[in-house]
């Protein structure tokens, strides 16, 4: 592709927003709070930053340990199988039960390979929450800009949104966005795609995205 | 964003759009072609291929020997004024889509950044003022106004551009300055701003390209998905319009 493939505006995602997604992944966190804020979906999600947070500052834990911990971090809290219910577009309503299943555990593995993969860029940054809007009852989109110590640019910090969905004390972190684009969106536009290439085989899509956790396992 | 534009590039688009249209892309689109809103997608993915070719064999190599020639500081200098020379058009931009403060913002910096900042080689409007930068560009002005982006489309060398955008580019290559500053160099002047965008915007997005095809099914659906959400947020001024995500 060429440079100017990811113009115009791929510059606000350039070099932060791959930190940033990898600091939003570390922040999707661990089971459920029981928040007495008076925005329980904010301080559950800056409760979840500190969580992710000290997993990727902790010296004394290996990388294995950290890969282990933030597998279990990330599992304890989001609801995978929707997520990828989701990813499937248009194509959940075509696959059975036993397929919808295989696809979830090939879609975790892949998500999961993708989020370790980012570890090695962590340099220090934070999240801070600045607000939320909630979309319906039980729908929230909590709003955080991501701090960078060693960013001397003196430009305004990246926007990082999480879509938290419940209520009261049970909460679940269903995507986030960098400066706008959503990650589950991008993802089942793809998948869309190459069941759309692939008359619909969901089979190979998981063979696919096997292949691809391997790759990222390989090389990290 | 404004500042990718020259005449140059105008007349590409241009040419490119007139071609696409008259012929390549006449194909029957499939029912998921045109959910996507993509009905020359055959042509597009090999417009795609090509565009790999190009900055496989041309932009990269000339990408490393500019970070090898040109140290950090040189660059982010080049940088700097390439991003200035563009902030008239976004200052007219601005206006046209009523955002007045986001005007007030562009001219400060203009101003600043031509003056202390020596000829915009410097920033001290973002250093020492804290007056924030943002890009603006015909094609958001048109969406401000109401207009669809129409198919997707990939352009040679240039890439995404769909009619709405590509159409942008070339009104802002006539509401830049510098192309009514009549000089004898005006065509080098033209190559060598396109081209030095093409070098910093490609030096800068390296990595996050190459973490995209990594993570990638489908990087053609990757890239065009990513495009649109970009256009979306720049268009919204980065403003979230959560009412229109989809229910999980």
């Amino acid at each position: 592709m060429s440079a100017t493939d990811l113009t115009p505006g791929i510059l606000p995602l350039a070099r932060r927003a791959i930190l940033a997604f990898a600091l939003a992944a570390a922040s999707l966190a661990v089971a459920t709070t029981s928040a007495t804020a008076s925005a329980p979906a904010e301080a559950y999600v800056q409760n979840n930053v500190q969580t992710g947070l000290s997993i990727l500052n902790n010296r004394s834990a290996s990388t294995d340990q950290k890969r282990e911990q933030f597998e279990h971090f990330i599992l304890g809290l989001t609801d995978m199988k929707r997520i990828a219910n989701f990813t499937l577009g248009q194509y959940k309503r075509t696959a059975s039960p036993q397929e919808q299943e295989a696809f979830a555990q090939a879609f975790q593995s892949y998500a999961i390979a993708v989020y370790q993969s980012y570890f090695s860029k962590y340099s220090g940054q934070t999240l801070k929450v600045t607000g939320s809007q909630q979309r319906a009852p039980g729908d929230t989109i909590v709003q955080t800009v991501m701090i960078d110590p060693n960013d001397k640019s003196g430009q305004p910090p990246l926007e990082v949104d999480f879509r938290v969905l419940g209520e009261g004390g049970k909460f679940v972190v269903i995507d986030f966005s960098v400066s706008g684009i959503w990650l589950a969106l991008e993802e089942r536009d793809q998948f869309s795609s190459f069941l759309g290439q692939n008359n619909g085989s969901i089979a190979l899509l998981i063979s696919h995205l096997k292949e691809l956790a391997r790759n990222y396992k390989a090389e990290h | 964003m404004a500042g990718i534009g020259g005449r140059d590039i105008g007349i590409l688009a241009a040419a490119a759009l007139l071609a696409c249209w008259l012929g390549g892309c006449a194909t029957t689109p499939t029912p998921e072609m045109r959910a996507a809103n993509d009905p020359f997608e055959p042509t597009n993915r090999e417009t795609l291929k090509l565009n790999g070719k190009i900055d496989k064999y041309f932009v990269i190599p000339t990408v490393g020997a500019y970070f090898f020639i040109v140290p950090d500081g040189g660059r982010r200098a080049i940088h700097n004024f390439l991003q200035n020379v563009s902030l008239p058009t976004v200052f007219v931009n601005d206006v046209l889509q009523g955002e007045t403060k986001r005007a007030g913002q562009t001219f400060a910096r203009f101003t600043i950044n031509t003056t202390l900042g020596l000829g915009g080689f410097f920033d001290p409007a973002t250093k020492k003022f804290h007056v924030p930068a943002h890009g603006e560009d015909f094609g958001q002005t048109l969406a401000v106004w109401g207009v669809g982006e129409g198919p997707y489309l990939i352009l040679p060398v240039i890439g995404p551009q769909p009619p709405r955008d590509a159409f942008g580019q070339v009104v802002d290559v006539f509401l830049d300055p510098t192309t009514h500053i009549h000089f004898k160099q005006h065509l080098w002047w033209d190559v060598g701003r396109y081209y030095f965008t093409l070098l910093d915007l490609r030096g800068q997005t390296y990595s996050t390209v190459q973490g995209i095809q990594r993570s990638s099914v489908d990087y053609y659906a990757s890239l065009r998905s990513l495009y649109r959400q970009m256009r979306n947020n720049e268009i919204s001024n980065g403003k979230p319009e959560t009412e229109n995500l989809p229910e999980f």
